[in-house]
């Protein structure tokens, strides 16, 4: 008798279950929305566009991305919230991101910073809610817009520049955050760049857990396990201090050259000490900006393309913009050690 | 207010206490925002992974012991099962099925050379968290998604409107609520907890019950890494990043003590949703990410010391009653 109730109790739980749609998430696109998203005529101070992040402290974040999407919001008299985990930890991206949806702001400006939140994005979008991913691409959602850069294209940039500074020979390594969809794709770039020349023996890509100490040990260990080592690429934020700092302890400025990503002012000076050879840069004031503008032109309907865009599934904003790399060297690093005005 | 103190003491009520107290301050202030049904259900789902690790390492703290594995093992179990499924076309039962199995091989070595070696736990569990995480960046690379719709269906189904992990969450804590109230297996732990020499004395195996107490913590943690890769449709070796001091929080604000011997299970769900809520509050207030971790911190030592207080004022008043009864003979003193 028992064992018959667990098998019905079992039979109307699993008839009760409500599945999850069966999505086609092979591609990234914009589509035809199904619920239309929000649009207002008026602006009000009272507006909220909120910027969702993980590691929401980080530096890089806080000087380029954090800092011109409040200055947009100060333009166009807005509010602009700032959210997100203080660590590197996407699940509490995504819990954040899943908690603001229904708070229903006037715009999410969503930082693409692991496949993993592709379902939140979704979710956003579902609400009606005007959605642009930033920095990196986010395959398998329906954000309105991508706006940022080609991991891809900033690894091959610094695998050509590494090539043709060590003469297209030698042993060279690279470190960063191994697991991230975006450094992965930075390294592929990286070492399909060396691949083009048998002279050079890729050694390994490490994990810095964008930590500067962490960086600094691998470098040291790199530098003192192979003597002859003639090159490390760097590819988040504190990788690049990280080794300079070793390369510059070991004595081996010149010898052992640097390539790596960001210009913060710590870059542009080990730059400028000709400590690192080559910084490829994104243009993050420019993506947060623009993002941010798109939100609020789909939100207020400053480019329509029918009489109700809202409601014909049409998105009015481009889909996918890719703002290109900054290449920062000796012969231009002056040019951004000058430069006090942010957009 | 002497009249409710006993109550008071108990972390159970004090909890649930500051959850009301919570949930009527943020309805009064977000009248739009804070109490919907959506704006619950949206707690419960983000609660649910951390409270069914919180189970186990309230089972492992009333022993007297804690695990900071927990976080790189919820990370291997999805990578492990998203790994098979993905890479190699393994059914989704025997990914989930390798998946549980290596997470309960994780507890076993933690339990075997804790207890049986002599490691001490943090040492041990502390290499292991990163001995695993290095194992699932290695199974779940740049992240893996395009699971099978079966193994994305256990953890984005919904029941009566609320998703899976929900109902997951609600059946751990039921079930070990009922095991540790009402089986003289669980019971030992308590002993074992609060004093291992005299449970030892007493016939209590006490390695081999703190043995299986990582082994179930482990596995609680598989369950929960199985669970969050479904529920994502995918799995990140960023996974359960912090996620171990969490959950000890939780647990240690649901009435557990490092020192062990002490805790209910509802107090590891009760801790959980408190933390969940505030987590909530803080999202909903938009306060920025630079300030949520200060008032966490400053949220866990004012609960604890009010709790501290409780107790104090609650062993004053106790003697107080005592001290007259015992003067005048009442009282075998």
């Amino acid at each position: 008798m028992k064992k018959t109730i667990a098998v019905l109790v079992s039979t109307a739980v699993f008839l009760a279950c409500e599945p999850p749609p069966r999505t086609d998430l092979t591609r990234t696109t914009q589509v035809k929305s199904e619920a239309a998203f929000v649009t207002a005529d008026e602006v009000s101070p009272t507006e909220e566009y909120v910027m969702v992040t993980t590691a929401v402290n980080m530096p890089l974040y806080v000087n380029h991305d954090q800092a011109a999407f409040r200055q947009w919001a100060e333009k166009m008299g807005v509010r602009a919230s700032i959210l997100g985990p203080a660590e590197w930890d996407v699940p509490a991206q995504i819990a954040t991101l899943e908690q603001v949806i229904p708070t229903k702001p006037a715009g999410l400006l969503i930082n693409g910073t692991d496949p993993g939140i592709a379902q939140a994005v979704n979710k956003a979008v579902a609400a009606g809610i005007p959605t642009v991913v930033y920095d990196s691409e986010i395959p398998n959602t329906r954000r309105h817009c991508f706006i940022g850069s080609n991991w891809y294209e900033m690894g091959r940039l610094q695998g050509e520049r590494m090539a043709q500074l060590i003469g297209g020979k030698g042993k060279v390594a690279c470190m960063g955050i191994l697991g991230m969809e975006n450094m992965e794709a930075g390294f592929r770039g990286f070492q399909d760049a060396l691949k083009k020349h048998p002279g050079i023996d890729f050694i390994g890509k490490y994990d810095d857990k964008a930590n500067v100490e962490t960086a600094a040990k691998l470098a040291a260990d790199l530098i003192a396990a192979h003597p002859d080592l003639a090159g490390i690429g760097g590819f988040d934020s504190n990788s690049g201090p990280g080794i300079a700092l070793s390369v510059k302890e070991s004595g081996k400025v010149g010898r052992v050259k640097i390539t790596t990503v960001d210009a913060e002012p710590e870059h542009l000076r080990l730059v400028k000490e000709g400590v690192i050879d080559y910084l490829v840069g994104q243009k993050r004031e420019v993506f947060t900006w623009l993002g941010a503008q798109l939100l609020f032109d789909m939100r207020h309907k400053t480019v329509a393309l029918s009489a109700d865009d809202a409601r014909a599934g049409v998105v009015p904003i481009p889909s996918t913009i890719s703002t290109g790399s900054i290449e920062i060297d000796r012969t231009n690093v002056d040019n951004f050690l000058s430069k006090t005005i942010r957009p | 207010m002497k009249t409710y103190l006993p109550y008071l003491k108990d972390r159970i009520v004090t909890l649930s206490l500051m959850i009301a107290l919570l949930c009527v301050v943020m309805a009064a202030i977000y009248p739009d925002t804070f109490p919907t049904r959506e704006n619950f259900s949206q707690i419960l789902l983000n609660l649910s992974i951390d409270t069914i690790v919180a189970v186990g390492m309230m089972v492992l703290l009333i022993a007297g012991a804690f695990d900071l594995s927990v976080g790189s093992v919820v990370a291997f179990s999805g990578g492990l099962a998203g790994h098979l499924m993905y890479f190699y076309d393994v059914n989704f039962m025997v990914a989930i099925g390798a998946g549980l199995a290596g997470s309960l091989l994780i507890g076993w070595i933690n339990g075997y050379l804790i207890t049986r070696v002599g490691i001490n736990p943090m040492i041990q569990t502390l290499a292991m968290m990163g001995i695993v995480r290095g194992f699932a960046l290695m199974l779940s690379g740049a992240g893996i998604q395009n699971f099978p719709y079966e193994f994305i269906y256990i953890g984005q189904s919904k029941l009566l409107s609320l998703q899976a992990p929900i109902w997951y969450m609600l059946a751990v804590v039921l079930i070990f609520n009922y095991l540790v109230n009402n089986t003289v297996f669980f019971r030992r732990y308590y002993y074992i907890g609060g004093n291992e020499k005299a449970a030892t004395l007493a016939g209590i195996r006490v390695e081999r019950m703190k043995q299986w107490a990582f082994v179930l913590t482990a596995l609680l943690a598989g369950i929960a890494g199985i669970l969050l890769s479904s529920r994502l449709g995918a799995a990140l070796s960023t996974s359960g990043r912090g996620l171990e001091l969490r959950v000890i929080t939780a647990v240690i604000l649901g009435g557990a003590s490092l020192s062990g011997g002490q805790g209910r299970i509802w107090g590891a769900f009760l801790g959980s949703a408190f933390m969940g809520l505030v987590n909530n509050a803080l999202i909903i207030g938009r306060v920025s990410g630079y300030w949520q971790e200060v008032i966490l911190g400053l949220i866990l030592i004012a609960a604890v010391g009010l709790d501290q207080w409780l107790q104090k004022q609650s062993a004053v008043r106790t003697i107080s009653e005592i001290t007259p009864k015992a003067a005048k003979n009442e009282l075998p003193v």
